[in-house]
């Protein structure tokens, strides 16, 4: 729910609730104050009736609405509503009963005055009072609504900001200043948040360029001295394969610490930056360039590229993406096995026909998880991969039916 | 080769740039060292460079400084990136700076070594430049190979072995080397030495049936080296 049709509906219910119940109030007290006045007219009256009734016979004083009964009752003074039926309609009547004495014969006076008027009276004023607060209520509402609307600008704009916000960007969070005290502080906390992410996000980027460095280079110092040793010429076989081994060595820890230093980058998010292409050129090429490899193995490759597929993706990761799973296709294969590349409607699926797994095959893509048949392989490549379809949101699948199945969805 | 190349060797690391300048010299180079941007700057100045190797993180600045001032001096001095960061911008940034080539550290000397003579060769222009030994001829820029001056078909991958070879005479090059260079166009994670062992007998068996020499020689299993007596 949004923030201003939360207020509104909290300003809404509020009114109606107050309306009913100041309405129910004001209702009553006018009805209270018409009543009394009414009471104060019929009392008026009584004195009018007793001023008259001194000069004149009491029963000469009946009139249409004041009747003279005789009584034995004294000191008679009731106030009550009674209903008369003039022309077929009823009519309530206030009645104001008391006693009068002229000529030592007591009599029971009844004065009516009609209620119709004042009913009137408080049904119009009740009307108005609805009309006005109606009105009143509206132009609240929008004034309301305008206003809140109004002061909340900036921190929509926040929002906004927020939502594009990524940290690899150049740019710094600059959100607009707020007169509003709490949406100022609000912008204050987002824009020291966001340098502090900024700054954690450039130390980390410098943090792997280093380990990069400084791993790499002493890698490098070794290697070129294990190369520079195998150049003497009176060494054992023994020697020569310890150095070859120690060079092997080397070199496979630098490319470790190089595929770790490139998923951290991925997982990171250090390639967003991309661009729109058709895979399919790109799928091509890589196959081209694998021919060989292809051929060495005997492997027989189905290629089967059915629609044009368009995706958003930076190149080089596309191009890792796609080397990687080539890669592994031939490098797990068998000897003349073989390779069904399909690509249809924004799936792209390589089938080879390698041994079975040799692990569990929820482990497919997890670092380091080798195949007992290649333990040169540093299992990395298929992370990679994984690790890229995450980036860019693609479902990656995995699936055995004598056939290893890679399925990715763009 | 006739004219010794000068190299220059930008590396802060002295260990490195030792092993690199015994190298090159041993491979027929001359080559100087610089540890900063300072003395590099210095003795551009001073000698006649045919390449420069440069390494990026300097302890006076970065190396990228370096690049457009070589490249706006003489544009004919081959410039290869010599960098543990094997950061992809970096790489871009670089040979869009006028870079010729880029390799991570650790690299292979032979490797170097190869990538600095094609390096030579691309920007003297020797596009029609032969590589003539006994009788083997390389035509580099044509990817042709003659024997006996008789044309002999190479895929690109076993001239690129060839060349390599060539440019690596009389040294032991291990497997491992040799996968590293085979598949650095597959930007891969580790490569199988027997992509490498089908090669390399797919280029002798071609190379003998040439009548060459058996130039190739496998050293106690574990590498390879081309014997050029």
């Amino acid at each position: 729910m949004k923030l201003l049709t939360k207020t509104s509906l909290n300003f809404i219910s509020a009114s109606v609730i107050f309306f009913l119940v100041g309405s129910m109030a004001m209702y009553f007290s006018v009805r209270n104050i018409i009543a009394k006045d009414l009471q104060n007219r019929l009392l008026q009256q009584q004195n009018e009736f007793i001023y008259t009734a001194q000069q004149n016979k009491v029963t000469d004083l009946v009139s249409e609405l004041v009747f003279i009964q005789t009584t034995e009752k004294k000191r008679l003074h009731s106030f009550s509503d009674t209903v008369l039926i003039v022309n077929e309609k009823y009519i309530l009547y206030r009645k104001l009963v008391f006693s009068y004495a002229q000529n030592e014969q007591d009599y029971k006076v009844s004065i009516l005055l009609s209620q119709s008027e004042s009913d009137k009276l408080i049904m119009k004023i009740a009307i108005m009072n609805i009309g006005f607060a109606m009105l009143f209520f509206l132009i609240m509402f929008f004034v309301n609504r305008r206003s809140v609307r109004n002061a909340l600008t900036v921190f929509y704009s926040t929002i906004r900001k927020l939502e594009d916000f990524e940290v690899n960007q150049i740019t710094t969070l600059s959100l607009d200043t707020a007169e509003i005290e709490e949406v100022k502080k609000l912008n204050e906390v987002f824009e020291k948040m966001s340098a502090q992410i900024r700054q954690d996000f450039i130390s980390q980027k410098e943090y792997t360029g280093n380990i990069s460095h400084e791993l790499q280079t002493p890698l490098a110092i070794i290697s070129s001295k294990a190369d520079e040793l195998m150049q003497a010429d009176n060494l054992s076989k023994e020697q020569m394969e310890q150095l070859a081994l120690l060079l092997e060595t080397t070199n496979r820890l630098s490319k470790i610490n190089q595929a770790l230093i490139f998923l951290t980058k991925i997982d990171n998010r250090f390639y967003t930056e991309g661009s729109t292409f058709a895979i399919n050129d790109l799928l091509k090429e890589k196959l081209t360039m694998f021919g060989e490899l292809i051929a060495d193995k005997n492997i027989v490759l189905k290629l089967d590229v059915l629609d044009t597929t368009h995706v958003y993706m930076d190149k080089y990761l596309a191009d890792t993406l796609l080397v990687n799973l080539i890669k592994n296709s031939l490098v797990h294969n068998k000897q003349g096995g073989e390779l069904i590349v399909e690509l249809a409607s924004n799936r792209l699926s390589i089938s080879n026909s390698g041994n079975p797994l040799t692990f569990a095959e929820s482990d497919i893509f997890k670092r380091f998880t080798r195949s007992e048949h290649n333990k040169k392989s540093l299992g990395i490549g298929l992370s990679v991969v994984q690790s890229i379809c995450e980036l860019y949101g693609f479902d990656l699948q995995y699936s055995y039916d004598g056939m290893h199945n890679f399925i990715i969805k763009f | 080769m006739l004219k010794k190349h000068n190299i220059l060797v930008v590396e802060d690391e002295l260990e490195l740039a030792k092993s690199t300048l015994a190298y090159l010299t041993e491979n027929g180079f001359s080559p100087f060292h610089a540890k900063d941007l300072k003395s590099a700057r210095k003795l551009l100045k001073q000698e006649n460079f045919s390449a420069v190797l440069l390494d990026l993180g300097l302890p006076d600045g970065d190396g990228m400084a370096l690049i457009k001032e070589i490249k706006n001096a003489k544009n004919e001095i081959g410039l290869i990136i010599v960098s543990a960061k094997d950061a992809l911008d970096k790489k871009i940034e670089g040979l869009e700076l006028g870079a010729d080539d880029y390799l991570t550290k650790p690299y292979f000397f032979p490797e170097l070594n190869a990538r600095l003579k094609s390096v030579i060769r691309r920007l003297n222009l020797e596009v029609n430049q032969e590589i003539i030994l006994n009788e083997i001829t390389l035509l580099p820029e044509q990817m042709r190979t003659l024997i006996h001056g008789e044309e002999l078909e190479l895929t690109a991958k076993e001239f690129g072995l060839l060349l390599y070879f060539v440019s690596n005479q009389n040294r032991v090059i291990s497997k491992t080397t040799l996968g590293e260079f085979m598949s650095s166009n597959y930007a891969d994670y580790g490569f199988t030495d027997d992509v490498v062992y089908t090669h390399i007998k797919n280029l002798k068996k071609k190379l003998s049936t040439s009548n060459a020499d058996d130039y190739i020689k496998n050293v106690y299993g574990v590498g390879y080296k081309f014997t050029v007596a």
